[in-house]
């Protein structure tokens, strides 16, 4: 009877040891980077600044608010037009997407404008939209704008096109009207590729944003690294880029927990 | 019902393609008719055609020449009164089995609670209760292709077509689910149309075998197959039928 009870804590130990394991492949590589970062600012001359440095901008930040707008309220600001631009560019993106993915006559129609637009890099936008719009919220929201619709539409597009022959048989054989396979059938089975899509447009968006701010903007993450650039001031420029990459990758895991929460059969594809 | 009375007609009906700038034909000259709560087997070797003869009679092409009457009355393109198993299970992989089996109720226009009631009904059929809320990647094959079953009898087809739907399960699976097909096939009476490539599962399951040609399909025999269900594939009479049915089965290419 103790058998099998052997076995299966044997296994349980090594299902551990190699949870553990991957626990603390990340901590060796945060901290190997540390080092080297303690290393590199630690040099006579350096303009690297250290990690004590970083630190002590941030509470410098706290009691001095640059633009009367603390590190927090920064990032708030990015993140405020990125979830604008966003919002705006999903909806019209995944409708734009639908359409020219479901309907050959309407791909044909805008397919070639719409690849050469795509092909213009959303910073190729900037001085056009600043000398038309100036350099208030709503330029820089658009420039964010052109940056994420552009992937929303192409996954859509290719997701809604390539819907399995086999689907479409089935909403044929129960009698299903265009309007019900459309809906039934070709979206959710599209959605895995839209979600895909909505990854790289949140990700282009929180670059373009940056981008955005720092050719112009008046607060935001991207417009304190400028500030830091313009005076000098390496440890904000650091301390800055920091956030973003924190800020980043907590959109992309808040992007994936959604397409799990909507999407709980992409996990594992079927047959 | 009577059981003599004649279901589905097909009448002289042909498919050919373009392929290469050459008509070929894919099926020639087929005409047979299905009695009502028949099960019959449509037996031709591999790549004949036989799924093509299927989409005809599904409306999921429409045949070169020929007419195709259901209850005496010409069809042309899908009918709601013909079901149909795939072959490649075609289970939606984002809906659950009760999402994936009351779909052409769904497509009916059918309230809810209706849809649920008469869903349940067939997930028990096929004896899947309890995995109403899994998705198709959680079940097995054998359970997958119940869905499809199961899918396919919730919208109380007249006629349910089944394309090779054991083809890719195992050895062991497949007699079971043949099994299960004629155990809902004697409990909810429907006219089947059942198509493979194995001449024990034909003759397990038919009361009548169409033998298709090899590709270019067309008719070479009908076979009334009268013995006695459940039927034990090690019975003289089974051996003998089958025997002279392979006889006269042609090769695959």
């Amino acid at each position: 009877m103790n058998k099998p009870v052997i076995v299966q804590s044997e296994a349980e130990r090594r299902a551990k040891n190699i949870r553990r394991a991957y626990a603390i492949l990340p901590v060796i590589s945060l901290s190997l980077l540390t080092a080297l970062w303690f290393y590199a600012s630690s040099s006579k001359g350096s303009n690297f600044p250290s990690p004590l440095d970083i630190w002590n901008r941030y509470l410098l930040f706290l009691e001095k608010p640059i633009r009367g707008l603390s590190l927090l309220g920064h990032i708030w600001a990015s993140l405020k037009r990125v979830f604008i631009a966003l919002g705006v560019a999903w909806l019209i993106g995944i409708s734009f997407g639908i359409l020219i993915g479901w309907n050959k006559k309407a791909n044909a129609l805008f397919g070639p404008i719409f690849t050469a637009i795509r092909s213009v890099p959303p910073l190729a936008w900037v001085p056009l939209v600043t000398m038309w719009f100036g350099t208030g919220e709503f330029p820089q929201i658009l420039i964010v704008f052109i940056g994420a619709i552009m992937p929303v539409v192409v996954n859509t597009q290719v997701g809604i096109s390539n819907v399995y022959q086999i689907y479409l048989n089935v909403g044929k054989i129960f009698n299903a009207s265009p309007k019900q396979v459309l809906f039934e059938i070709a979206i959710p089975s599209a959605l895995d590729a839209i979600f895909a899509g909505l990854r790289t447009s949140t990700s282009a968006g929180w670059m373009v944003v940056l981008a955005a701010e720092m050719l112009g903007g008046k607060s935001g993450v991207g417009f304190l690294i400028t500030r830091g650039m313009d005076s000098g001031d390496y440890a904000l420029c650091l301390l800055s880029m920091i956030c973003i990459g924190l800020v980043g990758a907590f959109l992309a895991i808040a992007t994936i927990t959604l397409e799990r929460i909507i999407c709980p059969w992409t996990v594992k594809k079927s047959s | 019902m009577d059981s003599q009375k004649i279901k589905l007609e097909l009448e002289n009906i042909s498919q050919s393609y373009i392929v290469d700038n050459k008509v070929t034909d894919a099926v020639i000259d087929i005409s047979f008719s299905v009695k009502d709560s028949e099960f019959l087997v449509i037996l031709g070797p591999g790549r004949c055609g036989k799924t093509v003869l299927l989409n005809m009679i599904a409306g999921l092409e429409k045949p070169v020449s020929g007419r195709i009457l259901l209850n005496g009355e010409e069809i042309k393109g899908s009918d709601r009164r013909i079901g149909m198993v795939f072959q490649k299970l075609a289970l939606m992989p984002w809906k659950t089995v009760m999402g994936n089996v009351e779909f052409g109720l769904k497509i009916q226009g059918k309230d809810k609670k209706t849809r649920q009631e008469i869903s349940q009904k067939f997930i028990n059929l096929v004896g899947l209760q309890g995995f109403e809320k899994s998705y198709p990647h959680q079940l097995s094959g054998g359970m997958k292709q119940r869905v499809g079953i199961a899918r396919a009898y919730a919208s109380s087809p007249e006629i349910l077509l089944m394309d090779e739907p054991f083809g890719q399960l195992d050895a062991q699976t497949r007699y079971a689910m043949q099994n299960e097909i004629l155990r809902i096939w004697e409990t909810e009476k429907r006219t089947i149309i059942f198509v493979t490539n194995n001449i024990e599962e034909a003759l397990y399951l038919a009361d009548r075998i169409i033998l298709l040609s090899k590709f270019p399909a067309h008719v070479k025999e009908i076979y009334e197959i009268n013995l006695p269900r459940p039927r034990d594939t090690m019975d003289p009479e089974f051996l003998k039928l089958r025997k002279i049915i392979s006889e006269n089965t042609d090769l695959a290419l």
